[in-house]
């Protein structure tokens, strides 16, 4: 290993942040090189430091002040409280109903061809009606016309057929 | 504490037993105090920040994930308020002058703690060089004694990204120790 990138690891080797083989590659290189190595007894002198002056000045609760931080909390969490029925679904339920709710709502308003299905629009269909404009558009002689009428109330089918000379042939 | 320990307690939280609450920041009160003066530069506003963590803590402990490091989470939190509280009142640069007032004028029961007023100082001017992510990194590394691991998870960053900071960070005191010929000249009264 070169001294340039040993140097570049020093401030990590010096806090034990880089470990393994690596680790022992460096160790061995400063045990050669006493550039390095003075270079690495500076970082060790300095971690042990400032490690020591950070344990040393910490701040520390008075109890009365933690007390009254807790008291603080607990009376802000039951003024932000927002309902007295808790809301039973974390996050990631509450997304997936919000965006589920949605989707439905679109449904109801473009209603594709789905929504027919499952009958919420009614059909508007009048094949028999459309295959015979077709079939006169295309020039052909019809023999038989027929004309189906349907109660609303009993249910009741009456198909009235007509010949090319409209004689009526009743068939119920 | 456990992390089983902790599970236990989140338990409880979550179960409205509030006196839970406490016994679960307990190992940490000091790291977050120590953690938020350190980033704000004063004792009452790290005070007010701690308080803010707390309550963002007890509100979003539902969402915390099971077998997660309560640890990590919560430094997380207490780092983010920090931040935001500088950021909020835009004291980047107020932040050494209000601390020098600090050393003289404060006399609370916390300050009285302090070991020594030489130390402090050094420290503050070692950090006042440093980015705020350098300093995030060297803080909870070398102030809080976290793994590389854990920093990571408390900053959201790779496991590289907490090294290069380090590494940079130390370089920089290094540089200062240097200026300042705090290699040779003295050991900081303690």
């Amino acid at each position: 290993m070169k001294c340039k990138r040993v140097q570049r690891l020093i401030p990590l080797i010096a806090g034990d942040e880089i470990t393994g083989s690596k680790a022992s590659m460096i160790r061995s290189h400063l045990h050669r090189c006493p550039l390095c190595r003075g270079e690495y007894e500076k970082y060790v002198l300095l971690v042990q430091r400032t490690r020591r002056w950070l344990t040393e000045d910490r701040l520390g609760w008075e109890e009365r002040e933690w007390q009254q931080t807790l008291k603080k909390i607990m009376s802000e969490k039951e003024a932000r409280r927002p309902s007295i029925i808790p809301w039973p679904f974390p996050k990631g339920w509450a997304f997936a109903l919000m965006a589920g709710a949605v989707l439905l709502i679109t449904a109801l308003i473009v209603r594709p061809p789905f929504v027919e299905k499952i009958g919420l629009k009614p059909r508007y269909t009048d094949d028999a009606r459309v295959e015979t404009l077709k079939a006169n558009e295309e020039g052909e002689q019809q023999e038989v016309v027929s004309m189906t009428m349907v109660s609303k109330e009993t249910g009741l089918k009456i198909v009235w057929f007509f010949n090319k000379n409209f004689d009526l042939e009743e068939k119920q | 504490m456990w992390m089983k320990d902790e599970d236990k307690l989140i338990e409880e939280v979550l179960q409205g037993i509030d006196s839970s609450f406490e016994l679960l920041l307990q190992p940490y009160r000091q790291g977050f105090l120590t953690m938020a003066y350190r980033v704000t530069g004063n004792v009452e506003e790290a005070k007010e920040v701690c308080q803010d963590a707390f309550l963002k803590i007890f509100r979003y402990l539902r969402s915390f994930k099971k077998g997660r490091s309560f640890k990590t989470w919560a430094y997380r939190i207490v780092m983010n308020t920090s931040f935001d509280f500088l950021r909020e009142k835009k004291k980047f640069e107020k932040v050494i002058e209000i601390q020098k007032k600090s050393f003289v004028f404060e006399n609370s029961e916390a300050e009285k703690r302090i070991l020594n007023r030489e130390i402090r100082e050094e420290i503050q001017n070692m950090l006042h060089i440093l980015t705020p992510k350098e300093k995030a990194v060297f803080l909870l590394r070398d102030g809080e004694g976290l793994s590389v691991w854990e920093a990571s998870k408390v900053l959201g960053c790779s496991q590289m990204s907490i090294r290069t900071h380090l590494s940079r960070a130390r370089q920089k005191i290094r540089d200062h120790f240097e200026k300042k010929n705090l290699f040779i000249s003295r050991e900081v009264k303690t």
